[in-house]
């Protein structure tokens, strides 16, 4: 059993049995398909096309705008319908660009083919190719690449974490990746280490996934700058600070990056999406999804194209089981995903997982909810250290001052874990995030506040 | 069928199985074997104490609840679990009345008049057990087995009797229906390994107690005494279920080991020096009351926060720290022993030979107050054989549980016999031992009788070291006295006992008797 791990965490069932052995399976979309303009952290893209313009697949459809934004890239040809507000994954409407699917995914000429050895390539060549596919973080958080390789000071940089954790439960994509693409995953992380001189490649697996731990360690055979690492099975393992606290011994503040101490961590997929883009000169249009559950009739891993309907996913893996009812479909797993409204909505680069589950275990909870017995395992389970059950105190006093700096409720990642481990079963997350929301709120308040009054002095004079 | 609903929550959409009811029921289950043993040991005495007493707590907080229009708690088990731990505290066969009364303070003014579940500021069950103790002394501290009441192994150990440490570990004893040790470690281990509860409230506890009692209790590292002192008196049912109590005890894992420390400081001093009937209950619930403060001094700063946030074990390094992890509250924990440990030692050493000195020029104080004519005394060696011979054991089958201590001839300044002073220790105080010094002189007058050690109760027992008591002894030449409980003494050879306090007056008489008794058939005898 591995040792290396962070301190805390919980061990959720895994319920990866229902998809780990199911190969990816490639789906082409039938119905139209749908581009979110911000399917990433950061400002939204900038719409380059027009209504009844003819689009190919691979083509830039929208431009990131300012700095941590990133490029939309059509996966389809075909006609764009509309660009308006639609229902996205997370139940919000956005914009979008709606383009009507010919069926024919006729691609722009050059895309797939073989490029020029990246070792002759200069890092900001690299990091161009990188922003022109239109990457993001594709473990979930949907960060744009392309800002996060691009540090203030590349030299300061020890460690290119690779994570292939994969910790939340029931998805299985990243190990079908690593299991399938070991070789093309390594040659992702070696065009990374080009970027940082003084780093060090570290691909994290946890030991639940045995032959992935395989697959990575004979592609990563005789090159002495890459190590795999099997890690605990252990939930949030394949959070970035935890990766981190294993990999760099370091902990930090919710106010520093990991670039701060000296480390860059990207999801699997992520890097085998940076090897296609800057040797195939391939954009990001497609990614391995699971869709999984106890309520799927056919829990399998697909390779689809990104804006597909999450439909005919669902049709795809065969829809609701027989004879059970579905009471709740998550994009993601049940530790970090979000609870969907509707299936008619498109895929987007950061969605991993659908998961349909019989079982709604938060209503369930809610019934058996009670007074705070202040057994204090949510400090226990914290990865960050954090007292959730002081912070809990806090937030329901509305003291924002003690929430923020005597306990740090700030740094709160939003793992989840002390909710998990609750068993009084207080909704602890949700009054985190609600927490966050209302002291960022009256930060904002205040900042317009005074710059209202500087204003108005300033006309005074 | 297949129907799709979207059930709308935030994350995470999983939970543990654990519950607030699975938690308390736990609780409960690892207290069985101690309850078992306990009622296999004290047969139906036991059970009319657990039956009334959880079924007290279970309505009352049915009641309570009801009244106070409050959402009905009971099946969180917390109740049932309260109910359970005051009968397990209390002694078997006591009436009905006090097991129901104690469920019912704990569960409405302990718990629900201070908001319930979670809000209780002491440990209920405990709070009951003080409540009754005040209420009720001499019913709660009754130990009785089949009807016979006896001594507990604390008051046997006081008193030098032997005590088997294979009966307590078994709760053969007289005692609380809980006072199977060995049922308690079995459920203890049960929640341990089930992460029921902590390691550290009963690690820092006991350790920090068993580090008093062997430097306080006056027989140093004698594992014998030690192990009495920690399986009796409640110790492990303390350590492991009371002071555990997650509501009533800190959130944070340094904030526990500074609270099992006091706890088990306190439960120590209360122990050696304390003259309450209880140690190990007051201890806990002036813990208890130290939590909202330990919680608010004692908040561990976030992992990125601490001075080593950015020098952790780092994984690809070959002298890799991270498979060799000492956990960095047991260093904490190992530091404030060994800190208590020196301080306490270091102040016992200075302060042990000036206690010694102190209590021989008391001793010698007295001898010249109770017999003014002795310019010195004058140990006899054959007399001093005698009594060490004697050593441990009851003096006499008359005198009730009485030792000798002591007897020295005395003589004048001329260097003739002027009689004997004698120290005299009766283990039948209300509170303890009560040990006398008497002057007896030549003709058999007691010349006057004082008092070197006394913990009765103040204003009752401790009377007996008013003139108005003790003075009726000096002058009489009698063989024995009697105790005359009304008060009105016409002989001699009667004592008027101090009103209300006939169990101290009492053992005062049977010492001075068996005193007496040694003069005549000893002192004088061997002359």
């Amino acid at each position: 059993m591995s040792n290396y791990t962070f301190r805390g965490g919980v061990h959720p069932e895994e319920n990866k049995e229902f998809s780990r052995e199911s190969t990816f399976r490639v789906y082409e979309a039938k119905g139209e398909m749908i581009f979110p303009l911000g399917q990433h952290i950061g400002k939204p893209a900038r719409p380059l096309v027009k209504r009844n313009e003819q689009v190919l697949a691979g083509q830039v459809i929208a431009e990131a705008d300012g700095f941590v934004s990133a490029n939309i890239v059509s996966s389809c040809s075909g006609k764009v319908k509309d660009i308006g507000p639609r229902q996205t994954v997370s139940g919000k409407m956005a914009e979008c660009i709606v383009i009507t699917n010919d069926g024919k995914f006729e691609q722009l000429p050059g895309i797939g083919e073989p490029q020029a050895d990246y070792n002759t390539l200069t890092p900001q060549e690299i990091l161009g190719k990188i922003k022109a596919a239109g990457i993001v973080g594709m473990g979930g958080a949907g960060f744009p690449t392309h800002v996060k390789l691009a540090p203030r000071n590349p030299e300061a940089i020890k460690y290119v974490i690779a994570n292939g954790a994969e910790c939340e439960p029931y998805i299985t994509c990243d190990d079908q990746l690593m299991r399938g693409h070991a070789k093309e995953i390594v040659e992702g992380v070696k065009i990374i280490l080009k970027l940082f001189p003084n780093a060090v490649g570290v691909i994290g697996i946890e030991e639940n996934k045995p032959e992935a731990i395989e697959a990575m360690q004979m592609a990563a055979e005789g090159d002495a700058n890459i190590h795999v690492l099997t890690l605990k099975t252990k939930y949030p393992q394949g959070g970035e600070r935890s990766l981190i606290s294993v990999v760099a011994g370091a902990h930090f503040p919710g106010n520093k990056l990991p670039a701060d101490v000296g480390c860059v961590v990207d999801n699997v997929a992520t890097i085998y999406a940076i090897y296609r883009a800057v040797c195939f000169n391939e954009p990001l249009m497609q990614r391995g999804v699971t869709i999984s559950g106890d309520a799927i009739a056919n829990p399998c891993n697909l390779l689809v194209r990104i804006g597909t309907s999450c439909k005919e996913l669902m049709e795809e893996a065969g829809g609701i089981k027989e004879g059970v009812t579905c009471n709740k479909v998550l994009s993601g797993g049940p530790m970090m995903g979000m609870a969907m409204t509707s299936m008619d909505v498109p895929l987007q680069k950061a969605n991993n997982a659908i998961t349909f589950l019989q079982e709604d275990e938060v209503a369930t909870a809610e019934q058996q909810l009670t007074a705070c017995i202040r057994c204090g395992r949510c400090g226990t389970v914290c990865p960050l250290g954090l007292i959730p059950q002081m912070m809990a105190a806090a937030a329901e006093k509305k003291d924002y001052e003690r929430y923020d700096k005597k306990l740090n409720g700030l740094d709160c990642i939003a793992c989840g874990s002390c909710t998990f481990i609750c068993p009084a079963r207080r909704p602890l997350m949700q009054l985190f995030k609600q927490t966050k929301a209302e002291i960022m709120a009256e930060r904002r308040a205040a900042a317009a506040k005074a710059a209202a009054e500087a204003a108005a002095k300033e006309e005074k004079k | 069928m297949n129907e799709l609903n979207y059930g709308i929550s935030s994350s995470p959409h999983t939970r543990s199985r654990l519950s607030t009811g699975k938690v308390m029921y736990d609780v409960i289950l690892a207290l069985l074997p101690a309850t078992l043993f306990g009622i296999m040991h004290f047969g139906m005495d036991a059970v009319m104490v657990i039956v009334p007493s959880i079924a007290a707590a279970v309505l009352s907080e049915f009641l309570f609840n009801l009244v106070c229009k409050k959402p009905n708690t009971l099946k969180d088990g917390s109740a049932v679990l309260t109910g359970l731990l005051l009968a397990l505290v209390l002694p078997a066969g006591v009436p009905i009345y006090v097991p129901v009364l104690g469920a019912v303070f704990a569960i409405v003014i302990v718990k629900g008049c201070f908001g319930g579940l979670g809000k209780n500021f002491m440990n209920p069950a405990l709070a009951a057990r003080c409540f009754l103790l005040i209420s009720f002394s001499s019913t709660v501290t009754t130990y009785k087995l089949d009807g016979v009441a006896g001594a507990t192994p604390l008051v046997d150990l006081a008193a030098g009797d032997p005590v088997s440490i294979r009966n307590l570990f078994l709760g053969f004893t007289n005692g609380v229906i809980g006072c199977s040790i060995a049922g308690l470690l079995i459920g203890a281990v049960y929640l341990l390994v089930t992460k029921g509860i902590t390691w550290e409230i009963p690690v820092s506890s006991l350790l920090v107690f068993v580090l008093f009692v062997a430097i306080f209790g006056g027989q140093g590292i004698d594992l014998s005494f030690l192990a009495i002192h920690l399986f009796a008196g409640g110790m492990i049912l303390g350590a492991f279920f009371m002071a555990t109590d997650p509501v009533s005890s800190p959130v944070t894992s340094t904030g526990q080991l500074i609270y099992g420390a006091i706890f088990g400081l306190l439960a120590g001093l209360f122990r050696i020096k304390g003259s309450a009937a209880d140690s190990v209950s007051y201890a806990i619930i002036v813990a208890n009351l130290l939590t909202p403060m330990i919680d608010e001094f004692i908040i561990p700063k976030p992992f990125a926060y601490r001075a080593n946030a950015l020098t952790g074990p780092r994984a690809l390094e070959k002298s890799s720290g991270v498979q060799f992890k000492v956990p960095a509250q047991a260093i904490v924990l190992c530091v404030i022993t060994l800190i208590a440990g020196v301080g306490l030692s270091g102040v016992y050493t200075m302060t042990k030979d000036t206690i010694e000195e102190q209590k021989e020029l008391a001793a010698m104080e007295s001898y010249k107050e109770v017999l003014p004519e002795a310019d010195s005394f004058q140990p006899d060696e054959a007399l001093d054989a005698q009594i060490e011979a004697m050593a441990g054991q009851v003096y006499g089958d008359s005198f009730g549980r009485v030792y000798i201590n002591k007897a020295i001839p005395a003589v004048d300044a001329s260097g003739n016999s002027v009689g004997c002073v004698l120290s005299v220790t009766s283990a039948e105080g209300f509170d303890g031992n009560v040990t006398l010094s008497m002057g007896i002189d030549n003709e058999g007058t007691i010349t006057g009788i004082a008092f070197t050690e006394l913990h009765e109760t103040a204003g009752m027992g401790m009377r007996v070291d008013e003139e108005e008591f003790k003075g009726q002894f000096a002058g009489r030449a009698v063989d024995g006295f009697t105790l005359n409980k009304s008060g009105g003494a016409s002989s001699d050879s009667e004592i008027n006992s101090v009103s209300g306090a006939s169990i101290t007056s009492g053992a005062v008489v049977n010492a001075v008797n068996a005193g007496l008794d040694f003069f005549n058939n000893v002192v004088k005898g061997g002359n």
